[in-house]
């Protein structure tokens, strides 16, 4: 029972990447200007730039081109690129090796920023604490990413200097340095994403301690330490895992504007570069791989929310 | 263990579910918007400086009294450039917002009703779509728009509406889900009542107060969204006073002129900061809660 | 499992002061309102050993007593006055440690609901063990796991040892129960509170768990408090009753007592409002009348509003518990007054013409040999997942056809079959001797108006957004074109009809109590004006008081307007009280059927014997109980023999597994499938059966 979920779920998920690469080509394909004339120049001749695009495939039907992109995209050959003309997964892989990085640092970030507010705003529910902290992530939420980065620029950077304004992480020469060059965008990503969580953290312990096997437990007349560790937070695992799940579009989706501004060498200020430079194979391939690594972020954090449910891990 | 019932509480009538003590987040939230909108509206009227005219001052000059947010690159005044670009920030935000509830709970809810292979392939079109970073849909669909429409107010209003319909619809389709289950809807079916009638008459008024507060949720994180395009170059053309844009424009001086930059982020704040309270307020008004979560 | 004799007076330990101790309990909770009282001045005390039942409708605060019973009351309440003495200690004076010392140890709770009581992580063993070591009970871990599986044994629990390493959703709901009841055992304490235990709970399984109740409170002198809204509970298993009515404890003797001779208005009412298995038909309560209206409690009597008796000083003097005589106190100033009055009048008779011998009109609604499956029907029918199987019935014009089961036997889906909603999987159904499409969309206007379906759950029938006149006018307006004031007249006049005053009209269901709404749900099916009304359930969620006002209304209805009613019920004293035949329905097989009197005296078919002595009744202080075994989990549908085989106690060994079982003819109305041939059926007395 438990598999064939898991077998489901991952098939969805095939599934939508599978529709999603459809839409990713079929939007880069609507994309203004000729590809051909981009290579070649202004001044290429008409013979010119058909012998270019034959050469391309470009004359070849929509869905063929498609098929073949997809095809070559699963060896992960996305062809070359055409401004630098160099085979694009070249360029990207540096990028996409660094957004994760960035991703799982601010992932690190999260965790106990998340736990540690949201255990207090149900611990303390209804009383001071609570209110309080429910206007700061109110707040918070407000502050758009790149509001919030350029605070932290600000304040870091070029106040108190402790940590650089670009962080070329390529750069560093030590972990330390690059650590300190991850820290403000991660830091960033951590916040945004903490903020949404909060609250629906919050709602789900509390409604964890409010169910009725907890008052079983306390009126069984086990100590209050036994009646949360044992009985309430292994039961609020699996729908914290969920929240992480719901929220991770500001975790990925949000590297593209933070990458923006600390100057983070990723596959989100990529992307932007690549759409105003209109280089068609590397727009496409940068958007499915933020796609993909969104996509498979959620398959496993969904897959843990039903492996941490005792109803299926134990099923008849 | 039904548990400790809570015994049935006396008996109220609609009215006086409006004496009631409005939430202090609705309150406050009510205020912050209606002062955004005054602002929008008689702006023009105050405002010292027209939002274009340039050569006002020298650029980037620190906030005074002649220019509360100083000057930008241009020379223009900051202040007036965020108080005309105000309507254009409340009139996208909403307009995107409602095209996108609206559509998208129509879809979700018949959707959900209907079941069946539409609603299965409907759901994984949509599954897909929400599954990129709504951002670098955005991106993709305003480059491909093409030169001509790019930064133009309809194509941001699409695309916002085009981000948010697939996920209004999920949400209306688990509404519907939901309440197909409930017997009112078998005894409608029963009665041989046709599928849009059951979810006009039967369905939608259940779920007005779910779409009511999902709506202010969402016209409460366009901003952002629409702010975040500006800065990135892809939202409306300059010299339209878009406020992102500001923002991005005026980086450069944000250690000689951080007023400059910071004018606008505050102002940008204090109405997303609006819209999420009026959001919550009016979900604990209707006895929800407002989920803020851009899934 | 063994039959077992229920509620023999067990005499109280000698010389035992009061265990449990209630002075005077007052409790609010906290509403947007206000403080609204819950309960209001409780008090009553109990000696070791005595098991003492709390009963009332819903509402009348008898569960907050319970859990105060515990030192518990909810976060939004407040204790106004009063105090819980167990053994001399008061409850709500005890410190946080104190008192989680004495939760568990010497007062244990069995919760209404065991689904939701035991944590979804944990294994059961683990759940029973960690009490015992919280309390200090066995010397190490191997003794307190020997201790958790014969607890396991005790409660009938089968293969104790596979049980304790199961999670609670791997169980039946009646296997949860006893978990939970072995729970509350583990650290044998003093006093144990049950609230509701068998809600929710099959006729069967519900006796069971009496019977086990009643085994361990002779083996070990148990004190119980025995929270429960069902007389026939409270009969067959307490010493003492209390009976509560509007937070307030109106009366308190011991259980013969009682049910004998009440005093007070209310507790007559109620018992009168019960139905019983062997009575016929009945009218409705002499003694009281309407619905609990809280927010119009006067400041005397709580029940002077719905008492036929009250007077003027009913309202304005508040009612005192008054000592009657040793063991009986009751609240209400007038009570020897009453029962005078009562003594000298005569018994009021309300005769129903029993039409039941004249019925030759042709049938209005015949199914024959009707299998249901799930989801689509036809080529996707697959035998052994068939919900019904090959049912034949037929219902006549103006009679009311019970079809009676238990959990999973398949009447609520002969119902939606029969309303449209699910299509056949074999067989035929026809109307008014016509064919009769599987599927609404194929019926005509006209069926659709002749078939109306009422629902079980009142809360979920009604559209929340939807007026009164909205609901029932909507069908008015679809099959009659109805508009303005013609409409509004029309729903006023079935308004009255279900006895609601026009001043309903304009509410909202979140205004209206549970029998309101089912009122209101009658009512929309009788606006049409249907020839068959088809009724799943819909008395099961509401309070005795209520389900008795509701069943005269259904009689007054037919006779009327000569309406045929299907009435899907799991309650065997309802149907008695209304149908003029029933069918027996157990796993999806229509096992026995026939005229009500004929189905409800011998010969039975065993399961049918089996429901019958299931049900616990005032009067019947031995609950005699065959019931076998649980309804297993998921054992295989057997397909070809007799669906009861397996629990079946009289079972033919070789011959009831594996074929198909005959029919009897008993009379020309009386039919049942049983190998049992009929002559052994008719003399058998049942037997306790001693093999667990």
């Amino acid at each position: 029972m438990l598999r064939r979920l898991i077998l489901t779920r991952v098939l969805t998920s095939l599934g939508t990447l599978l529709l999603v690469s459809m839409f990713i080509f079929g939007a880069v394909e609507l994309l203004p200007g000729d590809v051909a004339r981009q290579i070649v120049g202004r001044e290429a001749s008409e013979q010119q730039l058909q012998i270019i695009r034959q050469q391309l495939g470009l004359d070849r039907p929509v869905v063929d081109r498609y098929l073949s992109w997809l095809g070559g995209a699963l060896r992960l050959d996305f062809g070359n690129g055409i401004i630098s003309k160099r085979p694009v997964i070249g360029i990207i892989a540096p990028r996409l090796r660094n957004t994760l990085i960035l991703a799982l640092a601010a992932f690190i970030l999260y965790v106990p920023i998340s736990l540690v507010f949201s255990l207090l705003s149900a611990g303390f529910r209804g009383r001071h604490i609570d209110a309080l902290l429910s206007g700061v992530t109110l707040v918070t939420l407000s502050i758009p990413e790149f509001v919030m980065g350029t605070i932290l620029l600000i304040i870091f950077a070029s106040s108190l200097r402790w940590l650089p304004a670009l962080s070329l992480i390529e750069d560093a020469r030590n972990v330390g340095e690059a650590l300190r060059a991850l820290l403000m965008p991660a830091l960033t990503l951590a916040i945004a994403m903490s903020a949404y969580a909060i609250r629906m953290l919050r709602d789900n312990l509390i409604e964890v301690l409010d169910s009725e096997y907890v008052l079983m437990a306390t009126l069984k007349g086990l100590p209050r330490r036994n009646v949360l560790l044992q009985h309430a937070l292994p039961n609020a695992l699996g729908p914290a895992l969920n929240v992480t799940a719901l929220n991770l579009v500001y975790l990925i989706g949000g590297v593209v504007i933070v990458e923006r501004i600390f100057s983070y060498p990723g596959l989100g200020s990529l992307l932007v570069d690549s759409i105003s430079l209109r280089d068609a194979p590397l727009i496409s391939a940068a958007a499915l791989l933020v796609s993909a690594t969104y996509i498979l972020a959620n398959l496993a954090a969904d897959v843990g929310v039903l492996l941490l449910n005792p109803r299926l891990r134990t099923s008849t | 263990m039904t548990a400790v019932p809570v015994p049935v509480a006396p008996i109220r009538s609609r009215r006086s579910f409006l004496r009631r003590r409005l939430p202090t987040t609705f309150v406050l939230g009510s205020i912050i918007l209606l002062f955004h909108i005054v602002v929008a509206i008689t702006g023009p009227l105050w405002s010292p400086y027209t939002f274009n005219k340039v050569g006002t001052g020298k650029p980037f000059e620190n906030a005074s009294t002649a220019h509360l947010f100083g000057t930008d690159g241009l020379g223009r005044d900051v202040f007036s450039r965020v108080v005309y670009g105000a309507p254009t920030v409340l009139i996208l935000a909403t307009t995107s917002t409602a095209i996108g509830v609206v559509l998208g709970s129509f879809i979700g809810l018949l959707s959900g009703y209907l079941g069946g292979w539409f609603d299965e392939v409907l759901m994984r079109i949509f599954d897909a779509l929400i599954s990129i970073p709504f951002l670098i849909l955005a991106l993709l669909i305003i480059s491909a728009a093409g030169a001509t429409a790019a930064g133009s107010p309809s194509l941001l209003i699409g695309v916002v509406a085009f981000i948010y319909t697939p996920r209004i619809a999920r949400m209306a389709r688990a509404v519907a889900l939901d309440l197909v289950t409930r017997d009112f809807i078998t005894a409608a079916r029963a009665r041989g009542d046709s599928a849009w009638s059951i979810v006009i008459r039967e369905m939608l008024p259940n779920t007005t107060g779910t779409l009511l507060v999902e709506f202010a949720v969402r016209a409460g994180y366009a901003p952002i969204l629409i702010g975040s395009l500006g800065f990135l170059g892809f939202g409306i053309r300059p010299p339209n006073p878009e406020w992102g844009l500001m923002i991005s424009e005026n980086r450069s001086a944000i250690t000689t002129a951080p007023i400059t930059v910071f004018g606008p982020v505050l102002v940008l704040a204090s109405l997303v900061i609006g819209l999420n309270l009026f959001s919550d307020g009016l979900a604990r008004l209707l006895g929800r809660s407002a989920q803020f979560g851009a899934q | 499992m063994t039959s077992a004799f229920l509620h023999q007076a067990i005499p109280p330990r000698m010389g035992a002061a009061s265990l449990l101790d209630v002075r005077n309990l007052t409790l609010d909770y906290r509403t947007a309102g206000g403080w609204l009282n819950v309960v209001n001045g409780v008090s009553f005390a109990l000696e070791a050993g005595e098991a003492f039942g709390l009963v009332g409708e819903s509402g009348c605060g008898k569960s907050t007593t319970a859990y105060a019973l515990l030192g518990y009351r909810k976060p939004n309440s407040r204790l106004r006055t009063g105090s819980v003495y167990l053994a001399g200690e008061d409850l709500f004076a005890l410190s946080v440690t104190e008192l989680q010392r004495v939760r568990g140890s010497r007062v244990a709770l069995v919760p209404q609901n065991p689904t939701t009581a035991l944590s979804p992580g944990i294994r059961i063993g683990q759940q029973i063990t960690e009490t015992m070591r919280a309390h200090n009970i066995g010397t190490n871990d191997v003794a307190r796991d020997a201790r958790m599986l014969e607890l396991l044994g005790r409660v009938w629990l089968p293969d104790p040892v596979r049980t304790a390493q199961k999670y609670p959703h791997q169980l039946s709901g009646g296997q949860q129960q006893r978990v939970v009841i072995a729970l509350a055992l583990a650290c044998d304490p003093e006093l144990i509170v049950l609230d509701e235990p068998t809600t929710g709970l099959d006729v069967t399984t519900q006796a069971q768990i009496l019977a086990l109740l009643s085994e361990l409170r002779r083996e070990q002198r148990m004190t119980m408090v025995y929270v429960t809204h069902n007389m026939g509970v409270v009969a067959a298993i307490c010493d003492r009753v209390g009976v509560m009515y509007a937070g307030q404890l109106i009366e308190d003797a011991p259980a013969d007592v009682l049910f004998r001779a009440p005093r007070h208005p209310y507790t007559r009412g109620l018992i009168d409002s019960v139905p019983g298995l062997q009575q016929p038909k009945r009218g409705r309560s002499i003694f009281m009348r309407g619905l609990l209206d809280r927010n119009a409690l006067p400041n005397g009597c709580q029940f002077a509003p719905r008492c036929t008796f009250a007077l003027e000083s009913c309202f304005i003097n508040p009612q005192r518990l008054e000592i009657i005589d040793d063991t009986h106190e009751v609240a209400c100033e007038r009570n020897s007054e009453i029962a005078n009055l009562v003594a000298a009048q005569p018994p009021v008779e309300i005769v129903y013409t029993d039409a039941a011998g004249a019925r030759t009109d042709a049938p209005l609604l015949t199914l024959e040999n009707v299998s249901l499956g799930y989801g689509r029907g036809g080529l996707f029918a697959n035998a052994q997942r068939l919900i019904v199987r090959d049912v034949t019935l037929e219902i006549r014009p103006g009679e009311t056809y019970a079809l009676v089961g238990e959990s999973g036997s398949g009447k609520s889906t002969i119902a939606r079959a029969i309303a449209g909603l699910n299509p056949l999987s074999g067989g035929a159904i026809q109307f008014g001797g016509v064919p009769l499409p599987s599927r609404v969309q194929g019926r005509s206007r006209e069926t659709r108006r002749a078939i109306q379906l009422i629902f079980q759950n009142p809360d979920a029938s009604l559209n929340p957004r939807q007026t009164v006149t909205q609901i029932i006018g909507r069908p008015l307006e679809m099959f009659f074109r109805l508009r303005g004031t013609e409409l509004r007249e029309r729903v006023a006049s079935l308004l009255a009809d279900v006895r609601l005053t026009p001043a309903y009209a304009d509410r909202y269901p979140a205004q209206l109590s549970g029998g309101e709404r089912q009122r209101v749900a009658i009512a929309r099916a009788l606006a049409a004006q249907p020839r068959l009304l088809l009724c799943d359930e819909i008395l099961s969620a509401l309070d005795a008081s209520v389900q008795a006002d509701i069943l005269d209304l259904l009689r007054d209805l037919q006779a009327r307007t000569g309406i045929a009613y299907l009435f899907i019920s799991h309650d065997l004293a309802v149907v008695r009280a209304l149908a003029d035949r029933v069918g027996v329905l157990y796993r999806g097989v229509l096992c026995e059927a026939g005229q009500v009197e004929e189905v409800y005296t011998p010969p039975f078919h065993p399961y049918t014997e089996m429901l019958l002595s299931a049900v616990p009744e005032i009067g019947k202080t031995k609950l005699r109980t065959i019931v076998r075994s649980d309804a297993s989990l998921s054992s295989s549908f057997n397909a070809r023999g007799c669906p009861f085989a397996d629990r079946c106690p009289r079972r033919i060994s070789g011959v009831c597994e594996t074929t198909p079982p005959p029919l009897r003819r008993v009379s020309e109305t009386h039919a049942l499938l049983c190998h049992i041939p009929l002559e052994e059926l008719r003399n058998i007395v049942p037997d306790p059966i001693d093999t667990p």
